[in-house]
C-alpha cells in the first residue's frame, strides 16, 4: 500500500475530535420545531379559518391539510435519513405519499380541462397567489432546518435530498397556510397549495444540490 | 484481513468517542476494504487517490454513521460517491482533452490513458453500438449525422443508444 496513505491515516488519526453521531430522531425533533414556529408564525399573522374556530372544520380542508401534512412527515424523514448514507437503503415511501398528494392537482387540472373541453366557462381559483407567497415563505424555516441537517451529514444524492429537502419545506409551508386560507375549492387546492409544494420541490431539485455537495 | 461489520461498528462507535487507537484501526481496515473496492472499478494508478479521497471523506463526516446501522453500507455509499466524482472528473478530462488537441499534445500523460482505462472498463458492459454511439458522440464530439454515417446506424438508433447506454452505465455506477 502507498505509503501517502498511511500518512495520511497518521494525519487524521491525530486530527480526530469527539463528535455527536447523527440520530434520526434528532434530526426529526429539529425540523418539527421549525416547522411547529412556521406554522405558528402563519397563524398569528394571519388567524386561524373561521371554521376551525367554530368546531366545524369543512371536510376538504381536513382532506387536503391532512395530505399535506402527512406529504410534509414523509419527505422531511427522508431528507433526514440522507444525512446517513448506505447502500441498499430504500427511502421510496415518501414517492408514495407525494402520489397521494398529487391527486389534488391533477384533480383540479382535470376538472379545468373538462371546462375548456366542453366549452363551460372556466372555474377560477381566487387568491391562489397569496397562498403560494405565503406558504413558500413559511416553508423556508423548514427548509432551512433540513439544508442545514444535510450538510452536517452525507447526503450521496444531493438532487434527490434536494428534492426532497423542496418537497418538505412546500408542504409544510403550505400547511400552515391551509389552516389560515378560507378557501375550500378544489381548484384552489390543487393549483395554489399543489403547486407551492411542486414550486419547493423543483426549486429544490435546481438550487439545493450544489449546497449539499461535499 | 477484512474486519467483520460488528467489530467495525464497534470502532467507529469508539472513534466517534475520540478513541485513536480505534480509529487508527477503522481507517486501516477501511483502507484495506477500499483497495479492493476499487480494484474492480479503476485503473490501479488511481485507486491510491480514491482512497486518499474516500478516507477524508469518512473523516469528516464520521458523524454521518449510525452506530445502529451496519458499517460496510455506510462506508460502501461513501465510496460509491467519490467513486461517481470520480467518474465525472475522469469524463470531464477526457471531453476537454479530445476537444483540444494543443492540450492533448501537452497534457496527455498517466492521467488521460489512465482516464481512458477507466471508461473503456465501464463500455464493456455495453452492447457494441451503444458503446459505439456514445464514444463517437459524447467522447469524440462527433454530430449525430456523423456518427450515423461512420456506424451505419440511423440516428434515430445512435440517439436512442446514447440514451440507452448512459442509462445502462448510470445503473451499474448506482449499483457499485
Amino acid at each position: 500500500m502507498n505509503t501517502n496513505t498511511d500518512d495520511m491515516i497518521g494525519r487524521l488519526v491525530a486530527d480526530l475530535t469527539p463528535v455527536r453521531p447523527l440520530r434520526q430522531r434528532t434530526g426529526m425533533v429539529r425540523t418539527m420545531l421549525a416547522f411547529a414556529v412556521s406554522v405558528g408564525i402563519v397563524i398569528y399573522a394571519i388567524g386561524v379559518r373561521a371554521d376551525i374556530m367554530a368546531g366545524r372544520p369543512d371536510p376538504m380542508f381536513l382532506t387536503s391539510s391532512g395530505l399535506f401534512l402527512v406529504l410534509a412527515l414523509a419527505s422531511a424523514w427522508a431528507a433526514i435519513d440522507m444525512a446517513r448514507p448506505a447502500v441498499g437503503t430504500r427511502r421510496d415511501g415518501w414517492a408514495w405519499t407525494a402520489m397521494m398528494a398529487a391527486v389534488l392537482p391533477v384533480a383540479a387540472l382535470g376538472l379545468i380541462a373538462i371546462d375548456l373541453f366542453t366549452g363551460q366557462p372556466v372555474r377560477t381559483a381566487p387568491g391562489g397567489y397569496e397562498c403560494l407567497a405565503i406558504g413558500t415563505a413559511a416553508g423556508s424555516m423548514t427548509l432551512a432546518s433540513l439544508v442545514t441537517w444535510l450538510r452536517r451529514g452525507a447526503p450521496t444524492f444531493p438532487t434527490l435530498a434536494g428534492t426532497l429537502v423542496g418537497v418538505a419545506a412546500g408542504s409544510a409551508g403550505i400547511f400552515g397556510v391551509s389552516l389560515c386560507c378560507p378557501h375550500n375549492d378544489l381548484i384552489h387546492i390543487g393549483i395554489w397549495h399543489g403547486g407551492t409544494v411542486v414550486l419547493m420541490g423543483v426549486l429544490g431539485r435546481l438550487f439545493l444540490p450544489r449546497v449539499l455537495v461535499w | 484481513m477484512i474486519a467483520d461489520d460488528a467489530t467495525m461498528s464497534r470502532l467507529a462507535l469508539m472513534a466517534q468517542a475520540g478513541d485513536r487507537q480505534a480509529y487508527g484501526t477503522l481507517l486501516t481496515t477501511s483502507r484495506d476494504w477500499l483497495a479492493r473496492y476499487y480494484r474492480r472499478k479503476v485503473p490501479p494508478v488511481q485507486i491510491d487517490d480514491l482512497i486518499q479521497d474516500t478516507l477524508l471523506s469518512l473523516h469528516r463526516r464520521l458523524a454521518s454513521y449510525d452506530p445502529d446501522r451496519s458499517f460496510y453500507p455506510w462506508l460502501a455509499a461513501i465510496a460509491r460517491y467519490r467513486f461517481i466524482d470520480h467518474l465525472r472528473l475522469v469524463y470531464r478530462q477526457s471531453v476537454e482533452t479530445h476537444s483540444d488537441n494543443a492540450d492533448f499534445a501537452v497534457d496527455s500523460g498517466e492521467d488521460a490513458i489512465a482516464a481512458r482505462i477507466c471508461l473503456e472498463r465501464l463500455f464493456k458492459v455495453l452492447p457494441n453500438g451503444q458503446r459505439a454511439a456514445i464514444e463517437l458522440v459524447k467522447i469524440k464530439g462527433l454530430s449525430i449525422r456523423e456518427a450515423s454515417d461512420k456506424t451505419g446506424q440511423s440516428e434515430a438508433l445512435i440517439k436512442v443508444n446514447i440514451h440507452r447506454g448512459l442509462r445502462r452505465l448510470a445503473g451499474m455506477v448506482e449499483k457499485a
